[in-house]
């Protein structure tokens, strides 16, 4: 069991185009491009399933205090993510972001 | 037109929250849970309507996302669609949210389904600056599109227009066929021709295509199905061996492969019908989205907005309850003195038993149910509901649960019926078992009359407040002695965040009334049922023997007066007739302060009422609806005469 797992190395911040991070390394407000999730057959479906596909862009929205779950927009549509999930789904850095 | 009515069944199937269910009670005028919350739907709902010469049977179903799911509410949607095939199937779209909604039609398109779409939500779409071309939407699927705002009922007697007309064939369909990548659709078409061939009993039930490429994304149930037929091992084999191929070329599992080949179709049509008009502006719902979902702000919000709905709720209630009461009171005098030349022993049972029962009920019961429904609509329709989700989902963690379970939890605290059904949102067994267990601890509103129209009226709203507190500390403390003994990593949250809405005064009024009916249905039978038998056992002495029996158990153990033995035995049935029948015993305000909170207290945690069991026993069988109901009763033994010592130390009377 794993329950309080800590996933926050990096916090926003310039990230480096090319390499990989984790969802919740995103800063509120922050895109990425999904590039594929880890874990089971069906989390990894459901996910694909909700709009999460590789490729597509995802904006983290907000994320809970604790170690809670993260909310994120994806195809114009809010998602809520477990933490434990969210620390899975895998993205690169969005080209068209702005830095402000 | 023949003068027979002609049959047709007709279901709304959609993803959850598009308004599936608004249409629903628009179409039949019944009454289904409707709110702004994915997943209120969990079981099937059928209604009747007459029109033009045909019978329409209306089928509202859970809200599903795709065809392959494993969420039990959702597969009650796949089987019906797939395998009962309705004649025609609404397409419910939200329009604001186009493009993952038409993944679900795509679904829809393989399955070569006969669809009408119902583009609802266009208004809520327009204010966030989105409209839709629906002609050319139309044209590219292929199907009729009929935009539509059900929560005012416009479009919807267009739907049903267009619904006939497909049905009589008078409009043909030509669905659009969802073509794939060059990789995925070589596949696709191999594995078809070897299921046209080989599996040709399965093809007169399913689309071939649709075999094919369920096999291909590995789906476990159609490979099931397969495994009845000669044929179906080598239709498997090949299967396994594409899927593993185009595994290999994408890297990635074929199931995504798919969803992101059927989500950039989607994409792709949704981007040219959609016109973006405005660009969204930070609105008042946004405002209100961050501050109640605040990492910081959010729990003393949550918290605030309980206390203020309990608060709220026993004000209101308590200046109904006391105005009615003098006004019932003297009423009941009046019927007692007319029915004067009635035997005495009829006398009392009419006026004791039935109209006791009755007024008790109207002025005991309702004042604070009415208000509460009140409240607790406001909540379901805007919104709220998904938000406390989201800020419980790391304390739901801690007893083995995730957020979403907190949304069966809140409902709870209006009836815990439809409290058990709604946990079915969890995802796993396990999870439905802990979270309808943690359901039946919540006072529901029956519960509530008891601990605001005793201890709330008698001791004080800050005394029936810190009972409710306790109760959700209990319930955290079980909670994680339940987890305990059914162990297993939760399932992870994922859920939609739909947007926040102005409830509808309509709605909440409609919701208000309908709950408020039903509970006059149900409860007010049972209530005099309870108020003449007592009065009976009263009349004929047998109470004596009854309370002589329960005396060690209700005085000396919980401290309680003699009397309030068979009102808490007959609280099983319904628990505001234990206050109403012990106030039919024994004036309320002999009580003392002590013994009217281990009363509440005993009576907020003992046995869920007998619906709730039937429920428990439905949803999990009698073994563990057994369980739940001893674990209950013996814990509020336990915990009322625990309470009653420590209090008769803290509070000396
Ligand atoms: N603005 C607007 N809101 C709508 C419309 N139709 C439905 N709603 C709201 O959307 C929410 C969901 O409606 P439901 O009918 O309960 O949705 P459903 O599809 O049955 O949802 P599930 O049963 O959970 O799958 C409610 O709060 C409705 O008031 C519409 O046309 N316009
Ligand atoms: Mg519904």
């Amino acid at each position: 069991m794993f329950r309080n797992r800590r996933n926050a190395q990096r916090r926003g911040g310039s990230k480096n185009e090319g390499e990989l991070y984790a969802l919740t390394d995103l800063a509120e407000g922050e895109k990425g491009i999904m590039v594929k999730a880890l874990g089971g057959f069906g989390l990894v479906r459901r996910l694909a399933e909700m709009g999460l596909t590789p490729g597509v862009e995802v904006k983290l929205l907000r994320k809970g205090s604790f170690g809670g779950p993260v909310e994120i927009e994806v195809r114009g549509v809010a998602l809520a993510l477990g933490r434990g999930v969210a620390s899975r789904v895998l993205v690169k850095p969005s080209k068209d972001e702005h830095h402000d | 037109m023949s003068i027979m009515t002609k049959e047709l069944r007709v279901a709304l199937a959609g993803n959850a929250n598009v308004g599936k269910s608004v249409i629903f009670n628009q179409l039949t005028g019944l009454n289904q849970v409707v709110g702004n919350w994915p997943g209120k739907t969990v079981e099937r709902a059928e209604g009747t309507l007459h029109f033009k010469g045909y019978a329409i049977r209306i089928i509202d179903l859970p809200g599903i996302y795709s065809l392959s799911t494993f969420s039990i509410e959702e597969i009650v949607s796949r089987d019906y669609i797939a395998v009962e095939k309705p004649d025609i199937i609404v397409n419910v779209v939200d329009a604001s949210a186009l493009e993952r909604n038409l993944y679900f039609t795509l679904q829809l398109l393989e399955l070569e389904a006969p669809i009408v779409m119902a583009l609802n939500q266009v208004d809520y779409a327009a204010k966030k600056g989105i409209r839709i071309n629906t002609e050319k939407l139309s044209e590219i699927l292929g199907v009729p599109v009929v935009p539509t705002v059900a929560i005012t009922g416009s479009g919807i007697n267009e739907l049903l227009t267009t619904v006939i007309a497909v049905a009589s064939g008078e409009k043909k369909l030509q669905p659009l066929k969802v073509k794939f990548g060059v990789e995925v659709e070589k596949r696709v078409k191999k594995l078809q021709e070897l299921v046209q061939r080989r599996l040709p009993q399965l093809c007169e039930v399913y689309p071939a295509r649709w075999v094919a490429t369920k096999l291909l994304e590995r789906d476990s149930d159609v490979a099931g199905k397969l495994k009845n037929y000669e044929g179906g091992t080598e239709a498997l084999q090949l299967a396994g061996k594409l899927a593993a191929e185009l595994e290999k070329l994408h890297g990635e599992p074929s199931p995504v492969i798919l969803a992101s080949e059927r989500y950039s179709i989607a994409s792709k049509i949704a981007k040219e019908v959609t016109i973006v008009e405005a660009p969204p502006r930070i609105s008042l719902e946004q405002k209100l989205d961050a501050i109640s979902t605040h990492k910081i702000l959010g729990y003393p919000i949550l918290i605030g907005a309980i206390l203020a709905m309990f608060s709220l709720i026993f004000i209101g209630g308590s200046l109904f309850s006391g105005f009615l009461e003098s006004f019932f009171g003297n009423i009941i005098l009046h019927i007692g003195n007319a029915l004067a030349f009635l035997p005495s022993t009829a006398q009392s049972l009419i006026t004791e038993g039935v109209l006791g029962g009755i007024v008790a009920g109207i002025t005991i019961a309702l004042p604070y149910i009415v208000p509460f429904y009140i409240i607790l609509a406001l909540l379901e329709d805007s919104g709220y509901l998904p938000r406390a989700a989201f800020l419980m989902d790391n304390l739901m963690h801690k007893i083995g649960l995730h957020g979403k379970a907190f949304i069966p939890l809140i409902l709870g605290y209006g009836c815990s019926v439809p409290a058990c059904l709604s946990c079915r949102i969890m995802e796993t067994q396990r999870e439905r078992l802990l979270a309808a267990f943690v359901v039946t601890l919540i006072p529901c509103a029956a519960r509530t009359v008891v601990i605001l129209g005793l201890v709330g009226r008698f001791v004080g709203l800050h005394a029936a407040l810190a009972i409710y507190i306790f109760d959700l500390i209990l319930i955290f403390i079980l909670g994680r002695i339940a987890f305990k003994v059914l162990p297993g990593e939760p399932v992870g949250l994922i859920m939609e965040m739909p947007p926040y809405k102005k409830p509808s005064f309509k709605g909440v009024l409609t919701k208000t009334w309908s709950r408020t009916k039903d509970f006059v249905y149900v409860a007010f039978p049972i209530i005099v049922a309870g108020s003449l038998a007592i009065t009976a056992l009263n009349i004929t002495g047998f109470i004596n023997y009854i309370t002589a029996g329960a005396k060690p158990l209700i005085s000396g153990w919980l401290g309680l007066p003699v009397e309030a033995g068979v009102p808490l035995i007959f609280g099983v049935l319904r628990k505001e007739l234990a206050l109403i029948l012990l106030s039919q015993l024994i004036p309320l305000e002999s009580l003392s302060a002590l013994q009217m909170i281990v009363f509440a207290l005993v009576i907020m945690v003992y046995i869920p009422c007998i619906a709730t069991i039937a429920a428990l026993i439905r949803e999990f069988g009698w073994k563990k609806a057994t369980a739940i109901t001893i674990t209950d009763i013996t814990l509020a033994l336990l915990l009322g005469g625990i309470a009653y010592r420590i209090l008769l130390i803290l509070m000396p009377s």
